[in-house]
């Protein structure tokens, strides 16, 4: 066993063992005892591993973090922190993985609506979670997944009763302070009852100052979509420099459902973002929509994975990657069509902007396909900036800083544009322009 | 002043030798023709003034303004006042027609230690100069010469020329592959920009442009060096008697296109 495996396993065992677990329920209880055997034998990915053959994931092996256990307090700091990220309406902010409620607010929650803490929802809604919590996302399939239901206690339930609609985002903010090596193990659960449509906008972020400590924030989403559901889910990742990032998003749609993921990865040292969409009824369309955009050492790892295990479902990908500097950025898409999904239909594109010589993309197309009448299509594509272009926007007067700007906005666009006009957008768009290689250098000369 | 001076000019592009020695000289105010067979060097001198890489300027120097040209960056030579009309002009997708000119205005205006202007003024702007060359405003808003026919690109270039009030134009083959109406609209935008501060080189392959522009002076260029100045009968004569009669391989061909 190596020193790592070891040092995460003796943090999930102190976990389950503290005293205030002893008031658990017991199918809590099991349910993490369950993930830390699946933990043990797993062990922790190597780049050995095939799904994780371009995930540099030394520094979580190195990093010794652990869980942080005193309950945040508010300060302006923080407040100002979510105001800046944050839109109006609902939201959880948790701070170092451990809920923030001073900084959270559920008022103008839509009826039919319920957002909570997870652990209240342990307590209010033990049946529901006890059925749903670790089906999506299976421990026994995925260490990191495993590792996250051994320590499982923080996170959020959102509910939507039959029918129930809400126009206003729903938020969760998880903020990390950087100040020590912590490890945040966040679970979401979604669950989505017949004919509901939400909108849901995960934000992670760091509130720490520049130079911090690493964290290592390892998220689970899981998603259920009842007949006729519709969830908007946006991921935006803009954790700091040094921050280690592992999230999986495991959904379930039933039929006639659709399901749009957003998922936009700006920060961190390391990040691997993982989408998983199935079709488990008739009917069901799923949109999986990435923008990586990688400087510096970033590593930015994005793996989607469809399911299309029954008939006429429909699935659309688009992820764009924008790197520079030294980052690298990886996708690795499957696509499963089972013997059974006739009449799938299913587009991916992968596409990566390289701005430098020694910025790198990685792009992996797998499809699978055991049905005959299914229309399935696929790219991937490297590039650079067409010099044409930009001898065009120079010739006209624009700096060739400011040239590459442009072109570099132009073709991150796409994913930008496919989320629906409105605050939630405005947010991206301006997270964007501030990621974006030249934004500093703008600003100051603006 | 001469505006632009090209003196003993010989430049290169993938190691081969295309400009041979260019004089010429533009005063502001005055329209320059210069016309040539295919192969001539029309379009790499129009390259090399334009500051495309990939030219290789190996003797002869050009003054703008009696300073020394070749050494700026492109985006410097515009904003010192240069402008190419692209013979072949560049689609960007996802860059707005209306923003990318309303960047590159205020970029030429920051380099001169002007204020910017604002959407509003700009759009003011922009409006008008549309007029000149009938561009309607459903292009403003497209992608930069995305999906735009061959006369609608042309338009689009005398369009940003109005808007960005070059001191020198150089129009490489705006001519080119234009409808007699397109070509009327074109020359038409171009009339309207001549004036007493502003110079021209109009490069074409084909004498029919001057009857819709006409020009101060023609020169014919061959085997990358100026073989003949005049007045406006040059080009006639060219038109008359093709590019055979100046002892060059290929100019018949040409004219013999021209005509068709």
């Amino acid at each position: 066993m190596t020193a790592a495996l070891a040092h995460y396993l003796d943090v999930a065992t102190r976990f389950q063992a503290a005293p205030e677990q002893a008031s658990a329920p017991q199918w809590l209880k099991r349910l993490r005892a369950d993930a830390l055997g699946h933990f043990e034998r797993q062990g922790l990915p190597t780049t050995r591993d095939e799904a994780w053959k371009y995930s540099r994931l030394g520094a979580i092996a190195e990093g010794a973090f652990i869980p942080r256990t005193d309950v945040p307090r508010d300060s302006a700091h923080l407040s100002a922190v979510v105001a800046r990220l944050g839109l109006p309406g609902p939201r959880l902010v948790f701070v170092d993985g451990r809920l923030a409620p001073e900084l959270s607010s559920v008022a103008g929650l839509p009826r039919g609506l319920t957002l909570k803490p997870l652990r209240d929802a342990v307590r209010e809604d033990g049946e529901l979670l006890e059925s749903l919590l670790g089906q999506r996302a299976l421990a026994n399939e995925h260490a990191f997944t495993a590792l996250n239901a051994a320590l499982l206690e923080e996170g959020v339930l959102l509910r939507l009763a039959p029918g129930a609609l809400s126009e206003v985002p729903v938020q969760v903010v998880f903020l990390t302070r950087g100040d020590a090596p912590v490890l945040s193990s966040p679970r979401i659960l979604v669950v989505a009852g017949e004919s509901s449509e939400a909108t849901l906008v995960e934000t992670y972020a760091s509130a720490g100052p520049a130079g911090s400590a690493a964290t290592f924030t390892n998220a689970v989403t899981e998603v259920t979509l009842g007949d006729n559901a519709s969830l908007h889910h946006y991921k935006l990742q803009v954790e700091a420099d040094a921050a280690l990032h592992v999230g999986a998003l495991h959904a379930r749609q039933g039929r006639d459902s659709r399901f749009a993921s957003h998922a936009f990865a700006f920060g961190g040292a390391m990040a691997r973002n993982e989408v998983h969409a199935a079709f488990a009824g008739e009917g069901g369309d799923a949109t999986l929509n990435g923008l990586y955009v990688g400087q510096g050492a970033q590593h930015l790892d994005n793996r989607t994975a469809l399911d299309h295990a029954v008939p006429r479902c429909t699935s659309r990908e688009l992820y764009k990657g924008v790197l520079d500097g030294h980052s690298r950025g990886t996708f690795h898409g499957l696509i499963r069509v089972r013997q059974d999904a006739q009449r799938t239909d299913s587009r991916q594109q992968n596409r990566n902007l390289l701005l430098s010589e020694s910025a790198q993309a990685d792009a992996r197309p797998q499809l699978e396909i055991f049905a005959d009448d299914v229309k399935c299509a696929h790219g991937a594509a490297v590039g650079r900036l067409d010099a044409q272009a930009l001898f065009y926007l120079r010739s006209r007067g624009v700096p060739q800083a400011e040239a590459e700007r442009l072109l570099t906005y132009a073709f991150a666009r796409e994913v930008v544009e496919a989320v629906p006009a409105g605050p939630v957008r405005a947010n991206i768009e301006a997270l964007l322009a501030s990621k974006l290689p030249g934004a500093a250098q703008r600003e100051v000369t603006a | 002043m001469a505006l632009l001076t090209v003196r003993n000019l010989h430049a290169r592009v993938a190691g081969k030798d295309i400009l041979k020695g260019i004089d010429l000289e533009v005063a502001p105010g005055e329209v320059h023709a210069i016309m040539g067979p295919n192969g001539s060097g029309k379009s790499t001198l129009a390259s090399v003034l334009a500051g495309r890489d990939g030219y290789e300027v190996t003797q002869g120097e050009v003054l703008f303004d009696g300073k020394p040209l070749l050494e700026l960056s492109p985006e410097a030579r515009a904003a010192a006042g240069v402008f190419l009309a692209f013979q072949y002009p560049v689609e960007i997708p996802g860059v707005g027609n209306i923003h990318f000119l309303r960047t590159a205005l205020n970029a030429q205006r920051r380099a001169k230690g002007l204020e910017e202007l604002d959407a509003m003024d700009f759009l003011q702007l922009a409006k008008e100069k549309s007029k000149l060359v009938q561009l309607d405003a459903a292009f403003m808003n497209r992608s930069v010469n995305e999906g735009f026919s061959g006369g609608e690109k042309k338009r689009n270039e005398i369009f940003q020329m109005a808007v960005l009030e070059p001191r020198l134009a150089i129009l490489d083959e705006t001519d080119s592959g234009l409808d007699i109406d397109a070509l009327r609209t074109v020359a038409g935008g171009v009339n309207a920009l001549r004036s007493p501060e502003r110079g021209m080189v109009l490069i074409t392959h084909y004498q029919r442009l001057l009857d819709y522009i006409v020009p101060d002076k023609v020169h014919v260029i061959a085997a990358g060096r100026i073989v003949r100045s005049g007045g406006r009968e040059l080009a006639l004569e060219l038109e008359e008697k093709g590019y055979g009669w100046l002892g060059l391989d290929g100019g018949k061909k040409a004219t013999a296109e021209a005509r068709r």
